[in-house]
This record gives structure tokens, C-alpha cells and sequence, in this order.
């Protein structure tokens, strides 16, 4: 027994200086997780899409339309880059991907306005950018509905009515919204939480099947299990030890900076949500021996692992939810481990949901582990005879 | 002249040579730059977000919210699944992920509405673990909610002996019509996947250069001349010519992805697209060591451009400094540049400064590029 841990350590011992002999691990993992981190961060700004530029296409020409602009232009979180009295150039200024939503006043509007023909305004915006399209529609659609009110709440004032009563009189109906765990509705909040995490998970895969592969390519995989005692095991644990530690702290430490500093809400329990990431670290490690297991060649495996593991940001469905995915693609998404931090993330960080919630994904994440031990007699072989083309 | 013109044929042949050669190049290629695609396309096959469910607690239990519940149900967008006696009850469903919604009635809701002087309230509870479900449940309750309340003043004015028609005029001096332009569904998958062509065509080329550069290098096969930049150059361009107009001109009419632009406006636009890239990549593959040391630590610039180029999220809400950055990546450019033609049938005149943007890259990635293949075939000499 004893043996084992000193055979362990000396395996960990030699990766050690492995790790630090080649900058690229280094590299590819601290210094692409603080980049990530740092990017992610600081390029929302403020994290809520605002002030989208739209323009006002003013076919009337009056006094009335260019009060009425003047309004919209008063109205805070409306940025009109454009008034013009074309729609062809407004519709240019979209194309050009200059503004995003375009408000047109008919011709005709101050008479219909005034004989009480309710004159009919209208609003485009663009789809081939979503964000800024929706930002833009919900801009223009308070900015319709204030100017629409404000006919009405003149003639009101004019009767003599207080503020108060005018304002229940024009909105008898009003939505108070909440957005549950994230009140700001803050973009940043929302997509960085999973998609650093991501990241990680990518580094891990990759690393491991570069730190695995890379023994093969080189033929140095008997100095490695030479290392071990000669024992499989004890070889994987100390190769992967070194790594696994530093992942688990560049995981916390990006955990730190997202909900000590950046103010990130975590609603639930912090302990289980680092002990999900824990598992999502080891899930990843145990997919990389299964792909380096299955395709010993270096190249082979890190084109397959790079393939894959991009597929989990659209599969993990935190952008595009699962449920409006084909149902065999739903089926895909479960083998992706980044799916299931995701559902601990908002079991944990946001819903505060009870335990039992998470058990399911927690026990899931374990069962890639399953399959890093269903390939290891085909690895140790590997290891072992090199029966597998070179490049 | 055919001493000049002959080692940049060889180059080029030689090139080709390479990449058909080596399967992994290969895999990266043609087979990810095919697969990914479809793959997506399947992803996002339904486009839109439909049926999101939705827990009703409703504690006025009066024929108004009644109404206004039925009338929210006939949306598209949402499914109202729950009936709840208790805001606890609905929480515990959304806590367990069995609806993303919660809709809440006071049970002063109906005594307001009846009250002519009086508002009522509604709370509206949103799961914000995908914005798509807020997007879904959030819009499409405003627009019940906006209908509904100018009835409820049309009826409060005609109470008061208001003529009908001046009613309207009141409530609504102008009604206004909302149009979506360019993507009719507006699907998520519409929006996304042309912007994500762009990127597989981007990176792809990125790795499989940088691949073809670190192999080289490792197998002590690297030829830093003018003539095997050229060549090198000319041979993935040649490949990436096909693959570019299988991905952009083919792919969005056979998967009924938004195609409104002309097809030799986009011919014209992968031109620069792919030279920029390329030497932008070649580039980056001088300083690679590995042929697969370079796929490890680039991995995530597919991530990093995505966001970067301001797509995902808008441009204008990305903070200058970045902004710079993300004008030096062809991607940035090029993907922008092929919404605006396919997505919202601009000409290429139109996006012109995406345009030039793109043959300014390419010249700056070029003379970079010569300068560093320079650099290190002196560097090799003197060894």
C-alpha cells in the first residue's frame, strides 16, 4: 500500500517537471483561463443592452412629427442616430448594421391626428441580430406607448384631474416583472456564469489528452509506467494529480472573482456548487482518456476532443434551451458534461433548489468516469506495445 | 519569367501535397468544416422557443383574469401548465425546473379593474437561467396585457358617456403596427448560424494552418520563403474557395437558412475574407512549434472571436479597447460583412466598409506575414 503512494508521487514528480519544461501548459492553462476570465468580464459593459440606435423616419414633416421626435428623443434608453424623411436610407443605415430599428410617422399624420383618425405609426426592426433587434424592439415599444399616452394624458390634465389619478386612468392594468436570481437582468451574469466554466472544462480535455497523447507520440509511456511500478493506475492518478489540483484552483479562483467581486449571485449553496465543478473537472479528464483510449494518435483525439467539446456550448443549453431541441439532440446534450454543471449551476447558484435536484446531474457526471475505466485495458495496451500509427 | 513563376507552382503543389496527406489536416479541413454545420442547423432546427411553461397562481379567481389567461395561453410562446393555490406551490415548480414562468393575480386584481379610478397588478415571475425564456414569457404577456388594458379604458370611457370612436382617440391617439424585418421566424437558429458559417470557415482554416506549420517545423520541412508563402497561401485558398461557396452560397438554400443577398456578392466577399485569414494565420503558425500544440492553446479563440466581433452581443455596447482588438480579426469584419448581404440583403456597395476593412487586413496580414517568414528564414541560416 505504501508503495502505491510513493509510486504515485514519483509519477507526479516527473510530471511536474514535464509541465514546466514545455511553456504550453502553462499557457494553455492558467494563462487562457485568466484571459478568458478578464475578457468575459470586462466586455459587457455594465452587462444590460441599452440605448440601442434606431432611426425616425419622418414622411409628415410637421410640426406636430417633429415634436413628437422630440419626445422620443427625451425618452432615456432611446438613442436615435437618425432622422431622415426616407425610409431607403433608414433601411441602408440597418443594412449597414449602423441602427437596428427603424420608426416611421405616415404622411398625412398631423391632419389624421387632429379630425381624430387615428393615424398609423410604424415600427421595424431587424432579426438578423438578436440582441440588439429585441433591445431595440422593447425601446420602441415603450417609447410608442409613452408618446401614446401622452394625447391622452393632456387632455386629462386639461379637465383638471391629478397626476396620480391620469396615471391609473391611462395604465389600469400594469405587469410588475421579476426576473427570478438575476433582478438586474444582466446579460453578463447570466452568460459568464457558464461560459468560463466552459472553458475550463475545454482546457481539461485538451490538456489531458495532450498530456496522455503526448507520451505516446514521444514513446516515452514506459519511462511513465516505468515511473508507476509498472501499474496503470497509479500511473493515470499521478499524471492526472498535478493537473487536476490546478484545475480545481483556477476553478475556484475564477469562481472567487465572479461572486466575491464581480458581485455575481449565488443563491443557494456555494459548497455544492464548487463540488459540482469538482465533478465537471473530473468528468472532463475521464472524456479525454476515453477519446485518447479510443484514438491513440495525438492529432486524432485532440481534433475529435476539440469537436466535441465546442458542441457543449450550444448543447449545454444555456443560449438556446433544450427543451425546443429535436429530441435526439436532446439525447446528445446529456453526454455533454458541460449540460450537467449547467443544471447544478442553476440549481445551485440560482433556484437554491434543494439537494435532490443536483444529485441526478452530480451522479452523471460520474458516469463518465465509467467510461474512462471501460477504455483503460485498450490504453494500457497502448501504453504498452504502441500498436497505433505514429502521426 | 518562368524562373520566377516556377517555385510558387512547386510551393503550391507542394502544399496540396501536405494537406491531402495528412489526415488530421484533412479531418479539420473538410470533414469539421462539412460536419459542423448540419450539426448546428440541427441544433437549432426548431428556431423558435415555443410552449415555455408556466404556473398560474391566481387568487383573485374572477372572470377578468380568467379572460386574460385565456387570451395569454392562445400565444405561441408560452403553455400555461399549472394551476397553483399558493405563490409557495409555484415556486417549489420553478425551483425544479417543471415551469420557467410564474404568473401571479392579487386577489384585489378584479376589485381594481371594476374600480374607474383604480390599477391593477399583475406579477410576472421569470426563470432568467436562459434569456430566451424571459424573452418568451416576458413579451408575449406585455402584449396580452397591452391589449387588454386599452379595452378595459375603451369600457371605463364609455361608462362616462365618452363617444366610442373619440375613446379610441384617447386611449390611443395612434396605434402603430410592429414588422420584423429580413428573417421572417426570427428563429434563433436564422440569427445565429450565418454567424457561425463565418466562424467554422475562420477557424478551421486557423488550425489546420496552424497545424500544417507546426508539423513542418517538426519534422524540420519549414521553407520560409516568398515563394512558399505565396504557394502556401495559394493552396488553401484554392480549397477554401469550394468549401466557402458549398458553406455561404449552398448551405443556407438547401437548409432554409435566411439567403436574400446575391450570390456574387458573396463570391466577392470570400475573396478578401479568405486571404485575410490566411495570413493572418500564417502568421500566428510562425511562432508554432507543434503540430498540435497549436489546436491546445487556440481552442478558445473560437469563443473569444465570436463575442468579440459583436454579434452575440451588440457592437455598441462593447467597450472601445476591445473594439480595436476585434477590428485586427478578419472574422469581426467578414461575419458582419455577410449578414449584412445574406441575412439583410445588402449589396456589397452597402457594407463597403466591412469591405475594405477586409482588403485592408489582408494587406496588413500579407506584409506582416512576408516580414516574419523573413525574420525566421534568417534565423534558420544562421543555425
Amino acid at each position: 500500500m505504501k508503495y502505491i503512494f510513493i509510486n504515485i508521487w514519483r509519477v507526479t514528480q516527473r510530471e511536474l517537471k514535464m509541465m514546466f519544461a514545455r511553456p504550453l501548459y502553462m499557457f494553455a492553462s492558467v494563462g487562457v483561463m485568466l484571459l478568458s476570465t478578464f475578457f468575459f468580464l470586462t466586455l459587457m459593459k455594465g452587462g444590460t443592452a441599452e440605448n440601442m440606435p434606431v432611426a425616425v423616419v419622418d414622411l409628415d414633416q410637421t410640426s406636430i412629427s417633429r415634436r413628437l421626435i422630440h419626445e422620443m428623443q427625451a425618452t432615456p434608453s432611446v438613442d436615435i442616430q437618425l432622422i431622415t424623411n426616407s425610409y431607403p436610407e433608414a433601411r441602408k443605415a440597418m443594412q449597414q448594421g449602423k441602427i437596428y430599428g427603424i420608426f416611421v410617422i405616415p404622411e398625412g399624420f398631423y391632419s389624421d391626428l387632429v379630425a381624430f383618425k387615428r393615424p398609423q405609426m410604424d415600427f421595424y426592426v431587424t432579426n438578423a441580430y438578436t440582441v440588439g433587434g429585441n433591445t431595440a424592439y422593447k425601446q420602441m415599444l415603450t417609447m410608442v406607448n409613452l408618446t401614446s399616452g401622452a394625447f391622452q394624458r393632456e387632455v386629462l390634465r386639461k379637465k383638471g384631474l391629478p397626476d396620480d389619478v391620469i396615471m391609473h386612468r391611462i395604465q389600469p392594468l400594469a405587469i410588475e416583472g421579476h426576473m427570478v436570481a438575476n433582478p438586474w437582468g444582466n446579460y453578463s451574469v447570466y452568460l459568464v456564469s457558464t461560459i468560463l466554466p466552459g472553458i475550463l472544462g475545454l482546457i481539461c480535455l485538451m490538456l489531458t489528452i495532450f498530456a496522455i497523447g503526448f507520451e505516446l507520440k514521444m514513446r516515452t509511456s514506459h519511462a511513465w509506467l516505468r515511473a508507476a511500478g509498472g501499474n496503470y493506475t497509479v500511473a493515470m492518478i499521478g499524471k492526472l494529480l498535478p493537473y487536476s489540483v490546478m484545475y480545481f484552483v483556477l476553478g475556484v479562483g475564477c469562481h472567487l472573482i465572479l461572486y466575491r467581486f464581480a458581485g455575481f449571485p449565488v443563491y443557494g449553496s456555494t459548497t455544492r456548487l464548487m463540488f459540482g465543478l469538482m465533478l465537471f473537472i473530473f468528468a472532463m479528464e475521464a472524456l479525454g482518456i476515453t477519446l485518447i483510449g479510443l484514438l491513440p494518435t495525438l492529432r486524432d483525439a485532440l481534433s475529435i476532443g476539440a469537436l466535441y467539446s465546442m458542441l457543449g456550448f450550444s448543447l449545454s443549453g444555456f443560449t438556446y434551451p433544450q427543451m425546443s431541441m429535436l429530441a435526439p439532440v436532446k439525447a446528445l446534450s446529456y453526454l455533454e458534461p458541460l449540460r450537467h454543471y449547467y443544471l447544478i449551476y442553476v440549481n445551485e447558484a440560482l433556484m437554491a433548489a434543494p439537494v435532490e435536484n443536483s444529485i441526478p446531474h452530480m451522479l452523471a457526471l460520474n458516469a463518465f468516469l465509467v467510461a474512462a475505466l471501460c477504455v483503460a485495458p485498450r490504453l494500457h495496451r497502448a501504453l504498452v506495445y504502441w500498436n497505433y500509427p505514429l502521426k | 519569367m518562368s524562373k520566377f513563376q516556377y517555385p510558387i507552382v512547386k510551393a503550391f503543389v507542394a502544399e496540396l501535397f501536405r494537406i491531402f496527406r495528412d489526415p488530421g489536416v484533412t479531418v479539420i479541413f473538410i470533414v469539421a468544416t462539412l460536419a459542423y454545420p448540419l450539426i448546428y442547423k440541427a441544433i437549432y432546427w426548431n428556431e423558435q422557443i415555443t410552449n415555455v411553461p408556466v404556473a398560474v397562481v391566481d387568487l383573485s379567481n374572477s372572470a377578468q383574469s380568467r379572460e386574460f389567461l385565456h387570451r395569454w395561453n392562445a400565444a405561441p410562446d408560452i403553455k400555461l401548465t399549472y394551476s397553483c393555490t399558493s405563490m409557495a406551490e409555484a415556486e417549489q415548480l420553478l425551483r425544479d425546473q417543471k415551469v420557467h414562468g410564474i404568473i401571479y393575480f392579487p386577489r384585489d386584481f378584479a376589485r381594481q379593474l371594476a374600480d374607474p379610478l383604480g390599477q391593477a397588478h399583475i406579477s410576472l415571475y421569470c426563470d432568467m437561467s436562459s434569456f430566451l425564456y424571459m424573452k418568451a414569457i416576458y413579451l408575449s404577456c406585455n402584449n396580452v396585457m397591452l391589449e387588454s388594458m386599452r379595452n378595459i379604458q375603451i369600457d371605463r370611457y364609455e361608462n362616462m358617456g365618452v363617444d366610442k370612436n373619440f375613446a379610441w382617440a384617447l386611449v390611443q391617439d395612434a396605434p402603430y403596427t410592429e414588422t420584423a424585418l429580413f428573417t421572417p421566424t426570427g428563429g434563433y437558429g436564422s440569427f445565429l448560424i450565418p454567424a457561425v458559417l463565418m466562424l467554422i470557415l475562420h477557424q478551421t482554416l486557423f488550425f489546420g494552418i496552424c497545424m500544417l506549420g507546426g508539423t513542418a517545423r517538426e519534422e524540420n520541412q519549414e521553407s520560409y520563403t516568398f515563394y512558399s508563402l505565396i504557394g502556401r497561401a495559394a493552396a488553401c485558398f484554392t480549397i477554401y474557395y469550394g468549401l466557402s461557396t458549398i458553406l455561404l452560397c449552398a448551405f443556407p438554400r438547401l437548409f432554409d437558412i435566411p439567403h436574400i443577398g446575391s450570390f456574387w456578392d458573396i463570391q466577392l466577399l470570400i475573396v478578401p475574407y479568405l486571404l485575410a485569414i490566411i495570413f493572418f494565420s500564417l502568421c500566428v503558425s510562425v511562432f508554432i512549434r507543434n503540430r498540435e500544440s497549436g489546436l491546445v492553446l487556440l481552442i478558445s479563440s473560437s469563443l473569444i472571436f465570436l463575442f468579440l466581433a459583436g454579434i452575440s452581443w451588440p457592437k455598441e455596447m462593447i467597450p472601445d479597447a476591445w473594439w480595436y482588438i476585434a477590428c485586427c480579426i478578419p472574422y469581426t469584419h467578414g461575419a458582419h460583412a455577410f449578414i449584412h448581404i445574406n441575412s439583410m440583403g445588402a449589396s456589397l456597395a452597402t457594407t463597403g466598409t466591412e469591405y475594405i476593412a477586409l482588403w485592408i487586413l489582408t494587406l496588413v496580414y500579407f506584409v506582416l506575414a512576408s516580414i516574419l517568414f523573413y525574420v525566421r528564414k534568417r534565423q534558420n541560416n544562421v543555425f
